[in-house]
Parts: C-alpha cells; structure tokens; sequence
C-alpha cells in the first residue's frame, strides 16, 4: 500500500529523466528479480534503451496512460487500472495472450515473458516499485506533478507529453 | 450462498459455477476446455462432478456450467467420476494422436488410447477454446463443424474469411497446438488466409497484419501513422526525447 493509506499514491507513476541515466540497467534486474526471483533482462518490465555512441539512455516503462490503449484493446478485458495504485495490471488469468496490447502500447512497454507464457508489464510493485528504491542515479522516480514538483520539472513534463502525443 | 464441496463449506455467489467456486477455493478439478477469460462450455466433460440434490440423489454435472443454489452439495471425486474421466482421456488420445500433451494424459490416467483410424496427425482435442478466442476478437469465425468423429474446428466452407484479422490468438490459446500458423515470406498463412505482414519501418521486422492494425485502430479511436515493432517504438520515444534533452 503506498504510503499516506489508500489512493492516496493514485496516479503516480515511475517518472523517468533520461539525462540522469548512466545505462547501468539495474532497474532491469531489479524488475526482473522482483517479480520472477531470476536476474533475466528478458524477463523485465522496463527496458533501456541505449545510445552508447552518444552516451544516452532512455529506460522505457509503461507510464500508465488514461486512456490506455492496451486496456481499450484488450478483448477479454484482462487489463485494469488498479483501484490502489492507478497501475494498469494484467489479470494473468483471463489473459488469452492475442498479444494486441503490445502492438497498440505506444511506447512498446508492455513485454512478452516467454518463459512464463504471460504478457508482462510494470504493475509499479503495488505503489513501491523497487527499480525506482535501486536506481543509483536518481533517473527514476516515483511522482506525479503537483505544485511541489519544480517548474523546470513539469516545463519538462509538459515537453515530453507534448512529444509523445506526436510519437503516437 | 454457502455450499457443501467434499464436506467443506465454502461461500459461493449466484451465477457462480461449481468450477468457478472450485478454482476460487483452490479446489482441482481436471479441465480442457474451460478459460477464466470466457464461460464454462460443457465441452470437454473433464470437470464432471457428483451433486446431490435435497432428496438425496446423486447427480453426474459438469462443473463448468452447473450453477451453484443455497445448500448444493457436490463431491469431486469419486470412482463414477474417476471411470468417466479414464474414458474421456482414452477417447480424446485416440483422437488427437499427435499430440503429446493429449497421449501425456492418458498416461496420466492410466489408460490405452482407443486410435481411431485417420487421426494420425491430428493434435486437435476439440475443447474450442480458439472458437471462444475467436469470437472475443470480434470476429467469430471459427465453429465446430461437422458431428461425431468428423467434427472439426473449421471457418465457414473450409475458406479464408473476410472477418479473420489474423491475430493468432486461437493459435495462442490452443493447448495442444494443433492450429497451423505460417510465416514466410513476409507472409502469415493462417486458416485458409494469407496475409501481408507489415513490416517494422525501422529495422524492417515483420510485426503485425494490417488487420491487426485496424482493430487497434478502431478500437482505441487512434490512428496508428508510423508502423513500428516493440523494440523501435521504445527506441522512437528514446530518440525524440533525446532531442528534448540534449
């Protein structure tokens, strides 16, 4: 349960600053051992991506959209927003893997998890994602913009939103 | 609504079925053809199970589609149940000879199949989950056609149909991989259909049919404009906001 009870930790998610990132793909483990007990890159829920000449690296996670292309797509409604952290789950379950939330994920951050037959993403650790507690570079965060976030922060904000509405 | 399940109470919620309130309490019962994502079918008849009615009479159900009442009682194992699930794995071994998972169950079961002549290299167990799958994705195409031994899980007149989008999903959901999917070519043969795969406007991996694309399209109310796989539309956002940044 996030911290505050109950709903108060709705609507955060892992709020990303590339800039910060050196690549050391901890996160990656971590989400990895987190969920499957393995330290299998394959097997995680969010990736980096790299530009090694350049020196610059992106990890890519859900960012929990509203509305969600993956729930709207999704036939047999196996994806939902959860009530307590606003993350946007997998019901492993009702699943019948058509694999079409991972063609309409604008990000591609919803993965396949071949070793467990399961469409994999960030579930944000029931509103404690641990990649966030092990980033040694602080590039991930968990929040959500309010009046405390900086200006310079949400002008940022604003910039990414602004172009990922364009990359969709 | 409480019911009585191997003389265990457990609660239970009207049109609930046995099965459901089984798997809810961890109770296991065998099935083939039963998926949380759709409704019990009555298919496969793996789950059948004992109930016995205020009179005291014992009753076969299958427990994928009998609904729960106040005070049912149903018991989930016994030798009339063990002999029809023996029968049901023999047949459905002799059926699908070639796969491993259906000859796997007999073994299990401890029975010889019965091989019908002609089932070779049939791996189908006719539990129509892909019918389901099929009809989830809008387009319900697949049905069970046919009847007795011919029965068969075919599109209409055996031939490619205008609604199948080619998605694979009853390929997926198929527990014996009995449903052939090919993809060669840059195409994907699937059901009597061929379809172009688009391919990746980066690195060029085939991804997806343009049927996939236009019912995420249509379903999600947005127009896809740059046809990318997973691992290029991470690499998209990278990129632009790489720009952002620097």
């Amino acid at each position: 349960m996030p911290k505050g009870g109950p709903g108060k930790g709705m609507g955060n998610v892992i709020y990303v600053q590339p800039e910060k990132c050196t690549g050391c793909r901890t996160c990656e483990l971590t989400c990895s051992f987190m969920h499957t007990g393995e330290f299998d890159p394959t097997r995680s829920r969010i990736a980096v991506v790299g530009f090694e000449k350049t020196g610059f690296f992106f990890p890519a996670v859900c960012q929990q959209c509203d509305p969600a292309p993956c729930m709207e797509v999704c036939p047999v409604g196996a994806i939902s927003r959860s009530e307590a952290t606003g993350a946007m789950e997998v019901n492993h379950e009702v699943c019948i893997r058509c694999k079409m939330c991972m063609i309409a994920c604008p990000f591609g951050a919803t993965f396949y998890d071949a070793k467990d037959n399961q469409i994999i993403k960030c579930d944000l650790c029931g509103g404690d994602p641990e990649c966030v507690k092990n980033c040694g570079s602080k590039a991930l965060t968990f929040s959500k913009s309010s009046p405390a976030v900086s200006l310079k922060r949400r002008a940022a904000a604003a910039k990414i939103k602004e172009v990922l509405e364009e990359v969709r | 609504m409480k019911i009585m399940i191997d003389e265990r109470e457990v609660m239970a919620y009207p049109g609930e079925a046995i099965l459901e309130v089984c798997r809810r309490e961890n109770i296991f019962i065998p099935t083939l053809c039963y998926h949380p994502a759709f409704k019990g079918q009555g298919a496969c008849r793996m789950c059948m199970v004992e109930i016995i009615d205020s009179r005291g009479q014992r009753k076969l159900v299958a427990s994928c589609t009998y609904p729960v009442s106040d005070g049912l009682k149903v018991i989930t194992s016994s030798e009339k149940i063990r002999k029809i699930r023996k029968t049901l794995a023999m047949l459905i071994a002799g059926r699908a000879q070639a796969s491993p998972f259906a000859q796997k169950m007999a073994g299990e079961y401890e029975v010889k199949p019965f091989f019908f002549k002609g089932f070779e290299n049939e791996k189908c167990i006719l539990c129509r989950l892909c019918v389901n799958a099929c009809e989830e994705m809008g387009s319900a195409v697949l049905a069970a056609v046919s009847r007795g031994v011919d029965k068969r899980i075919e599109t209409p007149y055996a031939e490619g149909a205008e609604e199948c989008i080619g998605c694979k999903a009853c390929a997926e959901i198929c527990p014996t991989g009995a449903i052939e999917v090919k993809e060669e070519n840059g195409q994907r043969i699937i059901w009597h259909k061929t379809f172009d795969l688009i391919k990746c406007e980066s690195c060029g991996r085939e991804f997806a049919t343009p049927e996939q694309i236009r019912f995420i399209e249509d379903k999600t109310g947005r127009k896809i404009e740059k046809f990318l796989c997973e691992g290029c539309r991470k690499r998209q956002t990278a990129e632009v906001i790489k720009e952002f940044s620097v």
